[in-house]
This record gives C-alpha cells, sequence and structure tokens, in this order.
C-alpha cells in the first residue's frame, strides 16, 4: 500500500466515523464497558452443556444491550471442559482479573469445587445455572471446607436431593413393581446423586433396589461387566447418575444386549446430544432437568432464535437469569465485586419463569424443581414438572 | 459378591474374550516395536485411536451413513466393513510410519541412548493425541451402526452377538496372519534376526531401516484393526480413549512377555477376561486395582512375563 492510498483510505475512514458518530448522536460518547464471564465446558465430551448455558448468557446481553444503550458488556469465555483438572488451571487466572465482575458458572459441581478457593480470594461472585451438588450451599455437609460456597457461591438451580426423589418417581413412573440398578460414573456430582436416588427409592411404594448398583469410571466404554449384574438382579429399571456422553455409549450396549428395562438418567444426562449418539437405542429413556425456554415462554424462545440464530438447549432459563441478575445490578451502578456481590445477595425479582429470585444466607433459591422429559421420536419431551 | 459372577459366567466370559482381542492387536504393536528395537512406542495408544478415527471416516465420509442411517446388510455390509478395516488399518500404518519417521529414525541414525528415543515416543503420543483433540474440539464422536447386533445363538445364558463373533474371528485371523508372517516369511527372518543381533544382522546384508519400517507398519496395521474392531463393538471414540486402551493393552503384552507374539495374545485374552471378572465380582471401581495387582503378582514370579521375552523365542 503506497502513502496515497493510504491518505485516502485515511480520509474515507474519517467521514466514515463522523457520519457514524452524527448518526448514533452523543451517547456512544459515553459507552459505558464492564466485563462478565461465563464458565463451563465449551470444549470436550461436555460441550453442548456449556455452548448451550453460554448461548443463553449471550442472549441475555444481547436484549440487556438493546434495551439500555450507552451499556456495552464484554463476555469472557471461560473453558473448563467441565473437568475438575483443568478448571484448577483456569480459575487462577479469572478470580485475578478484577475485570471480570460477575461470573455466569460454573455449569457442573466439580468444576465448581475446583474453582472455588480463587474466587472466594479474588471476592468474585458466581451464579451457576446447572451445578446441583447439594455441598456447594451445604455448610454442614462433610466436605463443607472444600465444597461450601458461601459468601459468593449462588446458583438458580434446585439441588439434588431435590432432584434425587425426583428422578426416582420419575424413573419409576408406571412400572410395576420396580426393580431399580443404581450406577454412576465416579463424579463427585454423580455419587452424591445416587446417594439421594436410592434413600428416595425407598419411599416409592413398591420400588426395591437391587444387584447392589456399580460405580463406572468415566473413561469406560466397555459396560458388559455392569449389564452382566443388571441380567443378574433382574432388574427391570435401570438410573444412571452420570453426564450424557457415556450414558450414550452404555444404553445402546444395554439394548444390544436384549434388555428392555427402563432407562433414566439426571441432569446430567439430560441434554440434546444424548439422544443424537445414543440414537434409536435412546428412545424412551427418561430424564429428569428443567423446563426450557419454549416450554416457559415461546415468545421469548422465537426472539432468542432470532437473535442467537439458534434454538436455545438445556438451562437456558436459568442461565438468562443468573446473567440478568448480574446484568440488572450493572444498571443499578454496582460495578464492583463487592458491590455486586452485596447487590446479588439481597436480590429479589422475577425471574423469566415467572418465580420470585432471592437467594438464602447460602446462595440457594427456594423456588425451582425438575421436570421430567421422555426421550421421543429423537428429542427431549417435556413431561412436566416432577413433585 | 459371586451370585453375578456364577449366574453370568459364560456372558461375562464370551464379553471378556471379545475385548481381549481387541487388546491382542494393540498389544501386537507394542510388542513387535519392542522385540526389534528394545523400546517401547508410547505412541502405539495414540496410533490405536487414529485408528478408530480411520473407521468412522469411511463409514461417515465415504459411504455417507449417520447416526439415523439404517444399517447394512448383504453385500454392501461386507463392503463397508471391508472399507473400514482397509482405512483403520491404513490410518494407523501411516501413523506408525511416519511416527518412525519423524521420531525415532534420526534419533537412532545419531546412535542417542534409548531414554531421548522413550521421551520422544511421550512426545510423540501427546503430539498424536493433542492434533486429534484440536480436529474434533475434543468431542465424542458416535459412529453411525453398520452392522445390526443380532444375537445369533444363546450358549449358557450367554449371547453371541454378530459383532462379537466378528470381532474374535478376524481378529484371531489377523493375529495367525501376522504371527506366521514374522515367523515364515524372508523378511519375518529378517525382523527376527535384527531382533537377536543388529550387528550381526546388519553384516548379513539385512538394509535395518527397511526392517525397522516394516515393523512399525506391521504394528501399526495390527493396531488398525484393533481401532476398527473397537468402533465396530462400541460405536464411539474420542480423542483420549488410547490412554485406557494403551494402557491395557501395554500391560497385557507385559504380562504375556513383551517382545513374544504369542505372549501377547494369551496377556491380551488373560487381560480382557480378568478385567471383565474383577468387574463383576468387586464392582468396575476395582478393575483397574486389580489388573495390576494381577501384573505385579506375574512379574514378581515371572520377572520377564508368562512367556518369556523377545521375538526370537518364538522359533519353533
Amino acid at each position: 500500500m503506497n502513502k496515497k492510498i493510504k491518505a485516502s483510505a485515511a480520509i474515507v475512514a474519517a467521514i466514515a466515523l463522523s457520519f457514524g458518530a452524527f448518526a448514533t448522536t452523543s451517547a456512544s460518547a459515553a459507552t459505558k464497558t464492564f466485563t462478565l464471564a461465563y464458565q463451563g465446558p465449551l470444549s470436550g465430551g461436555e460441550a453442548s452443556t456449556g455452548i448451550d448455558e453460554q448461548n443463553g448468557v449471550k442472549y441475555a446481553i444481547k436484549v440487556f444491550e438493546a434495551a439500555n444503550p450507552g451499556y456495552k458488556i464484554n463476555l469472557v469465555s471461560v473453558d473448563d471442559e467441565g473437568d475438575p483438572a483443568v478448571a484448577s488451571k483456569v480459575a487462577p487466572g479469572v478470580g485475578t482479573n478484577t475485570k471480570i465482575i460477575g461470573l455466569i458458572g460454573p455449569a457442573y459441581s466439580g468444576a465448581t469445587i475446583a474453582s472455588l478457593p480463587y474466587y472466594k480470594a479474588g471476592n468474585l461472585t458466581v451464579i451457576s445455572p446447572s451445578a446441583t451438588r447439594v455441598s456447594l450451599t451445604d455448610p454442614k455437609s462433610p466436605t463443607a471446607k472444600s465444597d461450601y460456597g458461601r459468601p459468593i457461591f449462588h446458583r438458580v438451580v434446585a439441588t439434588d436431593d431435590k432432584q434425587g426423589p425426583a428422578l426416582a418417581k420419575f424413573a419409576t413412573d408406571g412400572v410395576t413393581s420396580p426393580k431399580v440398578f443404581v450406577f454412576d460414573d465416579q463424579s463427585s456430582y454423580a455419587v452424591p446423586l445416587r446417594g439421594y436416588v436410592e434413600a428416595a427409592l425407598k419411599n416409592v411404594k413398591g420400588a426395591t433396589v437391587v444387584g447392589g448398583g456399580d460405580s463406572v469410571p468415566n473413561t469406560t466404554t466397555d459396560f458388559s461387566p455392569t449389564i452382566a449384574k443388571i441380567k443378574s438382579s433382574g432388574a427391570n429399571v435401570v438410573i444412571y447418575t452420570g453426564y450424557y456422553s457415556q450414558a450414550a455409549v452404555f444404553v445402546k450396549q444395554l439394548r444390544d444386549s436384549g434388555s428392555t428395562a427402563v432407562f433414566a438418567g439426571g441432569d446430567g444426562v439430560f441434554n440434546q446430544q444424548f439422544a443424537v449418539l445414543a440414537g434409536k437405542s435412546g428412545e424412551g429413556a427418561k430424564l429428569t432437568g428443567v423446563a426450557g425456554l419454549a416450554d416457559v415462554d415461546a415468545k421469548i424462545e422465537a426472539d432468542f432464535k432470532a437473535k442467537i440464530g439458534v434454538s436455545s438447549g438445556v438451562y437456558a432459563v436459568e442461565s438468562i437469569d443468573a446473567a440478568n441478575i448480574f446484568l440488572s445490578g450493572i444498571k443499578a451502578g454496582k460495578t464492583t465485586r463487592a458491590a455486586i456481590n452485596k447487590w446479588v445477595k439481597s436480590y429479589n425479582f422475577k425471574g423469566i419463569a415467572g418465580a420470585n429470585i432471592k437467594f438464602n444466607q447460602h446462595g440457594d433459591i427456594s423456588e425451582g424443581g425438575f421436570a421430567g422429559f421422555l426421550v421421543t421420536g429423537g428429542k427431549l419431551v417435556n413431561k412436566g414438572p416432577v413433585a | 459378591m459371586f451370585t453375578v459372577f456364577i449366574d453370568q459366567f459364560w456372558q461375562l466370559t464370551v464379553s471378556g474374550i471379545a475385548l481381549g482381542f481387541i487388546y491382542v492387536l494393540i498389544a501386537l504393536g507394542y510388542t513387535m516395536v519392542y522385540g526389534v528395537l528394545r523400546m517401547i512406542n508410547f505412541a502405539n495408544s495414540e496410533i490405536f485411536m487414529w485408528g478408530t478415527f480411520g473407521a468412522i471416516v469411511a463409514s461417515r465420509d465415504l459411504f455417507g451413513y449417520n447416526q439415523t442411517s439404517e444399517p447394512a446388510h448383504g453385500a454392501k455390509l461386507a463392503l463397508v466393513l471391508f472399507v473400514q478395516l482397509f482405512a483403520s488399518m491404513a490410518f494407523a500404518g501411516l501413523t506408525a510410519v511416519t511416527v518412525e519417521f519423524v521420531a525415532y529414525r534420526r534419533l537412532r541414525a545419531k546412535g542417542t541412548n534409548r531414554l531421548a528415543t522413550l521421551i520422544s515416543a511421550i512426545g510423540m503420543s501427546m503430539v498424536l493425541s493433542e492434533v486429534m483433540r484440536l480436529l474434533t474440539a475434543s468431542r465424542p464422536v458416535g459412529s453411525p451402526r453398520i452392522l445390526e447386533k443380532v444375537i445369533l445363538v444363546e450358549v449358557w445364558g450367554a449371547q453371541i452377538r454378530l459383532d462379537t463373533l466378528i470381532t474374535i474371528v478376524a481378529a484371531g485371523a489377523i493375529f495367525i496372519i501376522l504371527e506366521r508372517f514374522v515367523k515364515l516369511s524372508r523378511m519375518g527372518k529378517a525382523i527376527r534376526a535384527v531382533s537377536m543381533n543388529e550387528d550381526a544382522a546388519k553384516l548379513m546384508g539385512i538394509n535395518l531401516n527397511r526392517v525397522i519400517t516394516t515393523t512399525f507398519l506391521v504394528g501399526g496395521l495390527a493396531t488398525g484393526a484393533a481401532g476398527f474392531f473397537y468402533v465396530t463393538v462400541y460405536e464411539y471414540t474420542k480423542f483420549n480413549i488410547g490412554f485406557t486402551m494403551g494402557l491395557a493393552a501395554f500391560t497385557a503384552a507385559v504380562i504375556g512377555g513383551i517382545g513374544n507374539i504369542r505372549g501377547a495374545f494369551f496377556g491380551g485374552v488373560a487381560l480382557g477376561l480378568a478385567e471383565v471378572y474383577a468387574s463383576a465380582i468387586l464392582g468396575t471401581q476395582w478393575k483397574s486395582v486389580t489388573i495390576f495387582i494381577v501384573l505385579v503378582l506375574v512379574l514378581l514370579f515371572k520377572p520377564s512375563g508368562l512367556f518369556g521375552e523377545a521375538v526370537t523365542q518364538t522359533r519353533a
């Protein structure tokens, strides 16, 4: 590029700029920029969940920016692959980056526990749309020392002590004298959830827990020993409390072995990708999860698709709610980590599902529960709340 | 505790043997290279992983199958499976030879010690798995169902499924072909000669580099075939499956006596059975613990593995 062209290019740019400035009037001069972060699995086997949630956050920010000209929100994507080991590597940088005033996430409980020390040290308030492990908000749990997230941890989703009974009930619904085999993937989400499910099954009429269950490392691809146990125990309901990518591999092998037992899973399996990966074997699987955006408000869903380009995925409602809590704080002038924390603690407004969102002293909301989903024709179909 | 084991014994045995045959083929990759170079090719686990992707690329991209398509039948089925097997073996064989060329040959020419090659092997293994991680955005890749998993017969409560049968028969055949190749062919003799005494073999006019490349190729082909069977049975792969499978197969090779081709066979089958039995009796969480206790016990009493070390001993 020679000097002449450079000069003319500069002039053109200057003209364009001045036109732009006229067009947007004086407001753009005072654009206020703030930074939030989303943390969850954005790559790796669990990426689908993280990408769905982050889309929810992006949507909330777009809506906010459109309604409040003069505000610009940067979103930092923190990819923890849903893995505690990865989370403990990325969290220190996020904790010390004081530009980030609030974080939506982490998506997974194990990754949350690994990240908490750094966020506590940096007083970074986090609101998770999907970390359901009970001990995160329970000061009396045996692992409270590492897991209890007060004062920075909050979540807009119900906990596994509520999910356990819901999953137990939904999985055995319509099965006469259910014999239930429960197994986990050894993760810090799946093991306690399995405990809640097994405890809740005692209260389900006629149900028995059979076969002693199993605990299968999440690198397993050959499930034949587990399937042998299921067959030997005569189970007619199988509940897996791990995550969707393993669940898809397992359910294929279960069906190939000729078993017709009901397959059920918790919100870790609750993902569209489960139905895709499992194919025909996934049909009829019963999953507990949270109601999707389309179930809550079809109008918002249509707007979501128009603004983001794809339909909303899992935890869209929770992600939007979590982002909105921070965004309303920014609007109210709470722009430091300390001020945001105070704002979240005293927050008491309606979420998009209509219920009030208010955190108790441990960071939990009182509202919210789980809905049952049935995999039908490759889709997760909402069968209504399970209470 | 033992009720499942007794109740499902034959079913577990069939599953264990099928899994074991996959281990056998991967173990061959380790054992062949060790026999000739006295070096553990740690990249072999990733060569296996690349092989699994070869099978999926063939069915998905070449034949256009997807997750919802119907399984193939008749001649089409045979054709697709054959092309998949070929693609896996070609992917893995090429990867193995490339690894040899890039990571080991120059080190050997410079006469470095074995530690340098070992580190180079670990490095290659990381490179291969990270490249695949980036290519697939770390996502698991599901394989379309090509082979309908019909249950052929039930014997003593054990289901013999078509995919299990194919795995056992075809993997067995591939093993026999390779074993015969090493034992009877001219190149096989050269491989054994290099294994016995490298310098003497060179003096007899054996082209050392050619022998070594062939060894990597043959080991890669066997490992690639394992990738095909893995995809056919489990219909799933991911950038990080190599580690678990590779470690298990390496253990199998050591139990059998690393460097010994027949040892790899018995080691692989024994390990497959041990894994499945241990998981059924003690619970899957005890699988790895049991296997490594078995390994330690074997090495305690037979330090060079059940069948002793080195390719040379396979001579009749």
